[in-house]
């Protein structure tokens, strides 16, 4: 399993560090080796029976999903999944909660080191969306808090990452900012964004890769949950990054018009109830400078997927405590992006492939050839992913 | 820093987690398999350690312990202690071993493409 590189990291015994790499290869089997075995049983078995019945192939994601779920196959690929899932978690506890009190005092005398400013709203009323599930099947979510000053729920996030991703999300947990940045830069060598925006950055670990990217930028990060903004605020310290953490709501952002050069954000538009995702794309548009650049990486959308590879996405939709991942994986990305003012002619969309799997040439490469969704390895958390993302020029 | 508020964190999942098995005892169990997988790795990494350890210090060479046979009294007992070993791994089968009917024999499914 991936060490985390910073101070905050939590001290492991033997075993707890043998339980997290047993997690983290069991997921690293079940997400490929049986993902691959899933596959080849739906080859041979599920679809030629629906076939056999429908005389036709499945049409979408919904209609694999309704075949494939009597299949045994699925069902050890997707119990061994949520056990993995409830795994992650569950080997991080022990270490944590012996540590808490010492994470504190960790964090609080990181808090002085350097000039990345934390700003929590006490007011802010944390969204239903978040405050009444535990998305991804994470005990307490984001915003969970067990004591005054709590930062439990960031260290929780960024320990089980380590264990979830199996070094699959970089060394630092960073992997998509990190690409995603250096693809924008070398894409776009004249655009010199002064004022950089992440939307729902949980932990800031993709909030970071932009100060890295563009040393001379002012970067922020925002989120709605206050445990995991203490926590972010610290881990940047930590790897002496400056960069500001405030506690905001994307859909109602507390910036005037017209302060940003780039609006960002990664795996967050799918965890935002439908009727709220225009409201920050419109959010978006509006603290944009002109010419600026919103850009949200995100899993393909399913217009843009084979019907098996848009079930095999949609599996966290239905069970990983993620209900607003399909309905957001179903809209058009070229439509929200013109609803919230931009031009149809300034939409942008590309697949970066992720620097910590393919090395930082490939990013340069795929600048020069820019290439559409591949479908079963863009968003998807196994070997050679690449990272999607769409946006607009304001 | 005040923690005269401080709680333990949750453990659980709201809402609890989904089963896929027609009955999800079969799920738990598999949970209960893998956790027991886990931690025989656990105990597999710590064994490691100790012959790591123990090679470093001179307690023994690096290799040995691959390379060690057994003396007859021992092996002998460890076969009786294996034997017995595997007949309690299987021990929930064995309470079904003597049904009054025959149970419905199943056709061996075909084997799955890989």
């Amino acid at each position: 399993m991936l060490e985390l590189k910073h101070d905050l990291r939590l001290a492991k015994t033997r075993d707890e560090h043998a339980r997290m790499n047993f997690v983290s290869g069991l997921r690293a089997y079940v997400l490929n080796d049986m993902a691959t075995g899933m596959r080849a049983s739906y080859d041979a078995e599920v679809e030629p029976a629906f076939r056999r019945k429908a005389r036709r192939a499945p049409k979408d994601g919904p209609e694999v999903h309704q075949a494939i779920r009597s299949n045994e196959f699925f069902k050890f690929y997707s119990s061994l999944r949520v056990t993995a899932q409830d795994m992650v978690w569950q080997s991080v506890f022990p270490p944590l909660e012996r540590q808490r009190e010492s994470l504190k005092k960790k964090a609080k005398a990181l808090a002085t080191r350097r000039p990345g400013k934390l700003k929590l709203d006490a007011q802010l009323e944390v969204p239903r969306s978040v405050s009444a599930l535990d998305v991804h099947l994470m005990p307490g979510n984001y915003d969970g808090e067990y004591e005054s000053e709590d930062l439990a729920a960031g260290s929780l996030y960024d320990n089980g990452l380590a264990v979830f991703s199996f070094g699959l999300m970089g060394q630092n947990l960073d992997d998509i900012g990190e690409s995603i940045s250096r693809f924008i830069k070398a894409r776009y060598p004249k655009f010199k964004p002064a004022e950089i925006l992440d939307l729902g950055c949980t932990i800031g670990h993709n909030t970071g890769s932009w100060k890295d990217t563009y040393p001379s930028a002012h970067v922020r990060g925002i989120d709605v949950a206050a445990p995991c903004l203490r926590y972010a605020h610290a881990r940047a310290q930590a790897q002496n990054r400056a960069v500001d953490f405030e506690q905001m709501n994307a859909t109602a952002l507390k910036y005037v018009d017209a302060s940003f050069d780039v609006v960002f954000s990664s795996m967050f538009l799918h965890e935002v109830p439908r009727k709220d995702i225009a409201k920050v794309l419109a959010e978006a548009y509006r603290v944009l400078k002109p010419g600026g650049l919103m850009l949200h990486m995100e899993l393909p959308p399913n217009a843009q997927l084979s019907p098996y590879d848009a079930f095999y996405l949609d599996w966290d939709s239905s069970y990983n405590n993620e209900p607003y991942y399909k309905p957001f994986r179903d809209l058009v990305p070229q439509r929200l992006c013109r609803q919230a003012g931009f031009k149809s002619t300034n939409y942008v969309q590309f697949v970066v492939p992720s620097i910590a799997w393919f090395g930082e040439q490939a990013v340069t490469r795929a600048v020069a050839a820019q290439g559409a969704v591949d479908s079963d390895k863009t968003g998807r958390l196994s070997d050679g992913l690449q990272w999607y993302c769409f946006g607009a020029w304001k | 820093m005040t923690s005269k508020d401080k709680q333990p964190m949750r453990r659980n999942i709201r809402g609890g987690r989904p089963y896929f098995f027609a009955d999800p005892a079969t799920d738990k169990v598999l949970n209960m398999v893998v956790t027991l997988a886990s931690e025989v790795w656990a105990l597999r990494e710590r064994v490691m350690a100790m012959e790591a350890i123990g090679a470093k210090r001179g307690a023994f060479k690096a290799g040995e312990v691959d390379a060690y046979e057994f003396p007859p009294a021992l092996e002998q007992r460890m076969a009786g202690e294996r034997q017995e070993f595997i007949a309690n791994l299987f021990r929930v089968l064995g309470e079904q071993a003597e049904p009054k009917k025959t149970a419905t024999a199943k056709k061996p499914a075909k084997k799955k493409k890989r």
